[in-house]
């Protein structure tokens, strides 16, 4: 008995089909999946692997990529998100181009998803593995670009968060040009007086920092200016500032961390009372204080009793297309800091806390129990029984329904209101535009990933930290603003970057340049050109993230990504649909219709 | 109720009334053996608030504590209850009952 004979293979694709240690073969037959995948033209190797990352496994798939003179490899088994890197790795130690590796997922989904059927999880996986090969069997070897980076670094912002970044990068050796649009450097931690949770005085912090900064050699100040202009790649970012007096100054900086802060949120004319005399927000009330600590005085009056109504302007109801529904997280801590310090110094003071919620985390937890403990009063009030601040003949009277007396009115005749006002987005939309940042949903900048990818935005090179990303406090600030400076480090010390080739490639003989692909972008890579007598559409490789954006707007087929080219989706595509109905005579999808190829490995 | 901030002044020095600790978790009134509704918690909050009139109102509550202090051994936050009920009465006998 002879099988039927195979075709000639075209390619030399090994198959490897893992087990996961039975997170797979429990549910699907990795032993039909890898006989079935062995009939394939362009397969010369199928094999089965318990666990195919394994070091032994790897090591297998090493000798038959080798011995079998391999020119692709199929790796049937978890998620790309967790061993993409892994198996990518293992071909370039086999001598195989990396991007000749394709991973078919038939764990997350196949095995996972179908545990109830066996047979047809066994069947999807076949299907995945087919189009894996046929993605593989027309694959094409890449390389990674390696491009040159400067070792500077554009500050915007001197505020604390910005000056503490400035001078990490000063101590890594790599050069800071620090702008801020103010004519003084310090934010407005310099404006503060006392600070949680180490009493330090925001003015000698902030003085301290830039002291330090005069100091450094690498660190450039440039004041009440701007940023008008960004152009190139990460790495080399070409960079347009225009000073005070109007002066351009360009410069090339391999890459950009923002760290433009916040602003304190203004609460409207009549919002609480804002507006009567003896309503004060928290950073004026902090202002008023200055460094003192004891005995409080408001236009020349001392002030017995303090009234302090929390959360206005966060926490607001979504309705209306509010963005400030946020919890600003550091009014809490810092209010109750004001009021243990207050409280402690002048035993007499009368406080009074109007609360929604306490939320001082952590360790700022101590400052509520100091807070309570040097004779602070906290009152709750609901969402719905907002507390009331008018001024009568008397002076001001403040209304409260207290929760923990079920709703008992509450009228209280303080000298001093302070509204705790959160931190909203700084109003900078020359920047954002110049820079192209994404913002979230309540307008601070957006990170790439708030878990894998902190201070990392979608532009490689462009770092977004402190305030300018969202409420933090001073030292989470700091915290966020040192992060930024080791990504920007890792970068720009090693003096190049590798660059991912999947980028959407250009034919220009097909191109008849209509501008779609260019609409498409949001990565600003795609430029019009000239090419011998017609106008064409041209990408940059190093600016092109591999989004695909441009490759269905494209009614020429004229642009495909590298990697998952037009012919390898279509052919994967066929790979998979023997035996779905409606298949034959089934119009192609691209070009047809607007969905868009997936372009990037994914779960 | 109308805040009276002097009120809570004019207790602490009349005796050691301190209350600052209370979280109003209200196991004190759960445990409290009189079963009186205002005691301890609500007494101690309209106490806190500087509400003197209630205090006044509650001369039969505060006089009726056993002073057994079950509340007291089991304040999470800590409050001397039983001392703050003393310094309550040493309030009244000089305020109200003039002895």
């Amino acid at each position: 008995m002879t099988e039927p004979a195979k075709e000639e293979p075209r390619r030399r694709i090994g198959v490897v089909v893992c087990q996961c240690g039975g997170n797979i073969s429990d549910y699907v037959d990795t032993e039909k999946v890898r006989s079935e995948i062995a009939k394939e033209g362009d397969v010369v190797s199928a094999r089965v692997e318990m666990f195919a990352c394994s070091d032994a496994a790897q090591q297998n798939s090493i000798e038959e990529i080798k011995s079998k003179k391999l020119d692709g490899i199929v790796i049937s088994s978890c998620s790309p998100k967790l061993h993409l890197s892994t198996f990518r790795a293992m071909s370039s130690r086999a001598g195989l181009n990396q991007y000749e590796y394709t991973q078919a997922n038939i764990r997350e989904q196949c095995s996972w998803a179908h545990t109830h059927d066996r047979e047809a999880a066994t069947g999807k996986a076949l299907r995945l593995v087919r189009a894996a090969v046929a993605k593989t069997a027309k694959s094409e070897p890449l390389e990674k670009m390696r491009v040159e980076t400067t070792p500077q670094v554009l500050v915007i912002g001197a505020g604390v968060a910005g000056l503490r970044a400035a001078l990490s990068l000063s101590d890594m050796g790599i050069t800071v040009h620090m702008i801020d649009s103010a004519d003084h450097p310090g934010g407005h931690v310099g404006r503060w007086g006392t600070l949680f949770p180490n009493n330090k005085v925001g003015k000698t912090v902030v003085d301290g920092l830039v002291q330090d900064v005069r100091t450094r050699e690498n660190i450039m100040l440039y004041l009440k200016t701007e940023l008008v202009e960004k152009s190139g790649r990460v790495g080399a970012f070409n960079v347009k500032l225009r000073t005070g007096n109007g002066a351009a100054i360009p410069l090339q900086v391999g890459a950009i961390v923002v760290a433009t802060g916040f602003e304190p949120y203004a609460p409207q004319s009549g919002e609480f009372g804002y507006g009567l005399p003896g309503v004060v927000t928290l950073p004026e009330f902090k202002e008023l204080l200055g460094s003192r600590s004891n005995k409080p005085t408001y236009e020349g009056k001392e002030v017995r009793t303090v009234v302090y109504v929390y959360c206005v302007g966060s926490r607001e109801p979504a309705e209306a297309g509010n963005p400030r529904t946020y919890c600003s997280r550091y009014c809490c801590s810092a209010t109750s800091h004001v009021a243990s310090v207050l409280g402690a110094a002048d035993p007499g003071l009368h406080q009074f806390h109007l609360f929604r919620d306490i939320r001082t985390y952590g360790k700022y937890e101590t400052m509520y129990e100091h807070a309570l403990q040097s004779g602070s009063v906290f009152l709750r009030y609901d969402e719905e029984n907002r507390p009331t601040v008018e001024r009568d003949a008397k002076g001001l009277v403040v209304r409260v329904k207290d929760r923990l007396m079920a709703g008992e009115d509450v009228e209280i005749r303080p000298d001093l209101v302070v509204l705790v006002t959160g931190m909203v987005p700084r109003a900078n939309e020359a920047l954002t535009r110049v820079l192209k940042l994404p913002l979230g949903q309540d307008g601070f900048y957006r990170e790439a990933h708030v878990k894998l990818r902190p201070v990392e935005t979608v532009i490689d090179g462009v770092f977004v930290v402190g305030a300018s990303q969202g409420p933090k406090n001073v030292a989470e600030s700091v915290t966020s603003a040192l992060a930024g400076v080791s990504k920007a480090g890792a970068l720009l010390l090693k003096g190049y970057v590798d660059l991912d080739p999947l980028v959407a490639r250009v034919d220009p003989v097909a191109c008849e340049w209509c501008g779609e692909c260019l609409k498409a972008c949001p990565y600003g890579a795609i430029e019009e050109v000239t090419y011998g007598d017609k106008q064409v559409a041209q990408i940059s490789p190093i600016l092109c993230k591999g989004e695909g954006g441009c490759v269905p707007v494209c009614a020429k087929q004229a642009v495909s990504v590298l990697g998952y080219t037009n012919e390898q989706m279509l052919s994967m595509i066929d790979a998979m649909s023997p035996g779905i109905p409606g298949k034959a005579g089934a119009p192609s999808l691209i070009g047809t219709t607007s969905r868009k190829v997936p372009v990037k490995e994914g779960a | 109720m109308k805040v009276d901030p002097d009120f809570l002044d004019t207790l602490r020095l009349g005796g050691e009334f301190n209350a600052r600790q209370c979280i109003n978790c209200g196991t004190c009134t759960a445990l409290c053996p009189l079963g009186m509704e205002i005691m301890p918690r609500k007494l101690f909050r309209y106490a806190l608030l500087g509400n003197k009139e209630a205090v006044l109102k509650s001369t039969e509550p505060i006089y009726s504590c056993l002073l057994c202090k079950m509340c007291e051994a089991n304040c999470p936050g800590g409050v001397h209850i039983a001392e703050n009920v003393r310094a309550l009465r040493s309030y009244l006998n000089a305020e109200v009952l003039e002895v």
